[in-house]
């Protein structure tokens, strides 16, 4: 096979293939596991369903590399998101935010980086059985900051000082966050990919190595089903894309040699097995976690320029009771993402947006959730037309947290002196003291369209563990029952993770790539042990 | 049974003429639906939306194509159900037409979804408000109403101000304890 990309809108004819490997998803497994492999000698291709996103010269001057990349939200949502941007839970409650385009989520996230938390490596051994542990790991997190590397990027915007000037003042801990940026130019554009090669993702990191050793990436290749026989994938069967994302005639048939290894994301990857007629026994798809997201905009007396700067390098978690918790972060927000969570019609839409838009700083927390064993969480299904769906039912405890750090964060608002804060409730809700958090705690969450409901993280539904009944993935990431099938993406979480979940995909990848090597007697090596700088000071 | 379901609701609107459509331009909408989304856009967003996005039918149309298709068939399915005179009777209280109703009776429809019990009707909004608020502040045009300088890669001065910087007010280059 010759390496490099291959973009399927423009294969004209039925193509079929016999790479070692073939990898489902160019997301952050997908991109890590075809650098290994292929670098161990193993001939390796990609199946990517999003665009290709070519590195050529745009008109933002000569730092813009990425001419795709045109920071319009409109455009980019449409283009680099599942669903448009617009994936939703079967009720419609939550939006769903998931990369899909080259590189996957790494390319459209705002570069947070942290490691998995301790308490929920911890739990994941006790109770799943899972072997990961806090020494372990740490090979595999000093390969991957070492790799990308990792940094404390210390440019603080509006959003991330109004949150630590309000953090002071409550004697609430802050750190920075560390992320994957290189020499950042600030735009704040992290979310709808970085015209400057300055976030280190996957479109500039893995898959450009991976290629120069050899590996094939076709992009715009949509993946039908996974013919099994007996214990063993046979084959592929791939359909080709045009611009829109609609199927063309033409198709794409892989027999791979050694095996797939499937990196389609968590609601992605249970959906490929489930039109492949691989249930286990109706598992595959069960115990699908988010991080639910809430946010609150604080409104300023100055402009704020809320779009500019780097949007997610502060944090404080909060994670008094064990696991469960949430952690609270910045960002940047742009025109159509701020509108269109404003659930409100006619005047009081553009009066709120123009004045909570320039004036405005935005808080949000990640909830983790996921240990509480009485709880479904969520099931991706499929749809009449065998697309993805997932149904996803928030438990008591994160309702509870919900409230919670709403309060909080409008509390560090207030303190850092916004005159008022604005709550993405139906309809919206404007606090201005401390008398008025009462209405915060009977937002209904439980209910759709109550109020506005984001997660950009999206972990399991293909559960690995010990336990037959409940897990669907082996400890080797090899899915129950099959001999050549590995499972290497976040949707082996058996809950969510507590922690922004990049960096723990890459460092389960990396650790899967090596079974996977030593099983087919292929060298695999870490080569970035030695030197850098540890991002993580508590870790 | 989603398609039926779209044809028998399409069969009974004739939707209120209020601006030229061009058929041969939309892929998802057709002239019916379009009608309805203007109508629908122009409750949320108010009169003379069309001024700062006037692409704005041509864009919901484009954007429905990476939908997946059981939501292009939710998306149609809702604007033909809030044009059907029925489904305003028993939402608002009057046996008329979406679109043949004022800008201020279509908000009445729109307040009554948003506090509906119902959660079919609350999501009827949700979409009904994203999409119109979404692409009408994609548009450039709508960007110095809430003073937005626009992106980086149009406008490379944004980024080339020296510090200290708007969004980063006070210090150039703070340092972290």
């Amino acid at each position: 096979m010759t390496s490099g990309i291959v973009e399927g809108r423009n294969v004209s004819e039925a193509r079929t293939l016999t790479p070692d490997f073939c990898i489902i998803g160019s997301g952050a497994a997908g991109g890590v596991c075809a650098l290994k492999l292929a670098e161990a000698g193993f001939d390796v291709l990609v199946l990517e369903e999003g665009p290709n996103i070519p590195k050529e010269q745009g008109h933002g001057g000569s730092a813009h590399v990425r001419k795709m990349f045109n920071e319009r939200e409109g455009d980019m949502y449409r283009t680099l998101y599942q669903e448009g941007g617009s994936r939703l839970t079967k009720d419609g409650g939550i939006k769903v935010l998931q990369g899909r385009c080259l590189g996957g989520g790494t390319t459209v996230n705002w570069a947070a980086c942290l490691p998995p938390r301790i308490e929920t490596l911890e739990h994941w051994q006790k109770s799943y059985g899972l072997p990961f542990t806090r020494d372990n790991l740490l090979p595999y997190l000093k390969e991957v900051a070492n790799y990308l590397p990792i940094v404390r990027n210390d440019k603080f915007n509006t959003s991330a000082r109004k949150f630590i000037d309000g953090c002071q003042k409550l004697g609430i801990a802050t750190e920075t966050l560390p992320n994957n940026t290189h020499d950042c130019r600030e735009c704040g554009s992290c979310g709808v990919g970085c015209p400057y090669d300055r976030k280190l993702s996957g479109i500039v990191r893995w898959l450009p190595d991976a290629i120069s050793k050899g590996a094939t990436i076709y992009t715009d290749t949509r993946v039908r089903k996974l013919v099994a026989s007996g214990e063993r994938v046979q084959e592929v069967q791939a359909v080709f894309l045009d611009a829109k994302t609609r199927p063309t005639k033409n198709t794409l048939t892989v027999r791979p040699r050694l095996g797939v290894l499937l990196a389609a994301g968590a609601i992605g990857t249970p959906s490929v097995l489930l039109r492949s007629g691989i249930t286990l026994d109706r598992r595959v798809g069960k115990f699908t976690h988010i991080h639910p997201v809430t946010i609150c905009i604080g409104k300023y007396k100055d402009r704020t320029f809320p779009a500019y700067g780097v949007p997610d390098n502060m944090w404080s978690p909060k994670f008094e009771n064990g696991p469960t918790g949430y952690l609270m972060e910045t960002g940047s927000y742009f025109p159509v993402l701020s509108a269109s969570a404003t659930l409100e019609h006619g005047a009081p839409l553009h009066k709120i947006v123009r004045e909570f838009y320039p004036f405005g700083a935005i808080m949000y927390a990640h909830h983790t959730t996921g240990f509480d064993a009485d709880q479904p969480y969520g099931t991706t299904a499929l749809d009449r037309y065998g697309d993805p769906e997932l149904d996803y039912k928030l438990a008591p405890d994160n309702l509870k947290a919900m409230r919670e750090s709403l309060r909080v964060m409008s509390e560090i608002h207030l303190e850092a002196g916004a005159e008022s804060v604005y709550h993405l409730r139906n309809p919206p809700l404007v606090v201005k003291s401390k008398a008025d958090f009462a209405e915060i705690d009977r937002i209904r969450f439980d209910e759709s369209q109550r109020a506005s409901i984001f997660t950009v993280h999206v972990m399991g539904g293909c559960q690995m563990g010990n336990d037959e009944r409940r897990s669907c993935v082996n400890t080797d990431f090899r899915l129950r029952g099959m001999q050549n099938l590995w499972v290497v993406d976040a949707s082996i979480f058996p809950t969510g993770l507590g922690a922004n979940p990049q960096v723990t995909i890459y460092s389960l990848a990396l650790w899967a790539s090596r079974l996977i090597c030593e099983k087919h007697g292929k060298a695999f090596a870490l080569h970035h042990q030695e030197g850098g700088t540890w991002p993580w000071l508590n870790y | 049974m989603a398609q039926l379901l779209n044809s028998v609701l399409g069969f009974f609107v004739s939707p209120k003429k209020a601006i030229p459509v061009d058929e041969s331009k939309l892929e998802y909408l057709d002239g019916k639906t379009a009608q309805i989304l203007f109508a629908v856009a122009e409750a949320v967003l108010g009169e003379n939306f069309l001024q700062k996005a006037p692409q704005f039918i041509e864009t919901v149309d484009n954007y429905l194509a990476y939908q997946r298709r059981a939501t292009q068939e939710l998306f149609t399915q809702a604007l033909l159900l809030a044009e059907q005179p029925a489904f305003n009777l028993l939402v608002g209280g009057k046996l008329r037409s979406f679109s043949y109703m004022s800008i201020t009776e279509r908000q009445g429809i729109l307040e009554r979804l948003r506090g509906s019990d119902q959660q079919l009707r609350r999501n009827l909004y949700a979409a009904f408000v994203n999409v119109s608020a979404a692409t009408y502040y994609a548009s450039p045009a709508t960007w110095g109403d809430i003073q937005y300088d626009g992106v980086s890669v149009d406008h490379p001065e944004i980024l080339n101000r020296t510090p200290p910087i708007p969004w980063r007010p006070t210090d150039p280059r703070p340092v972290e304890k």
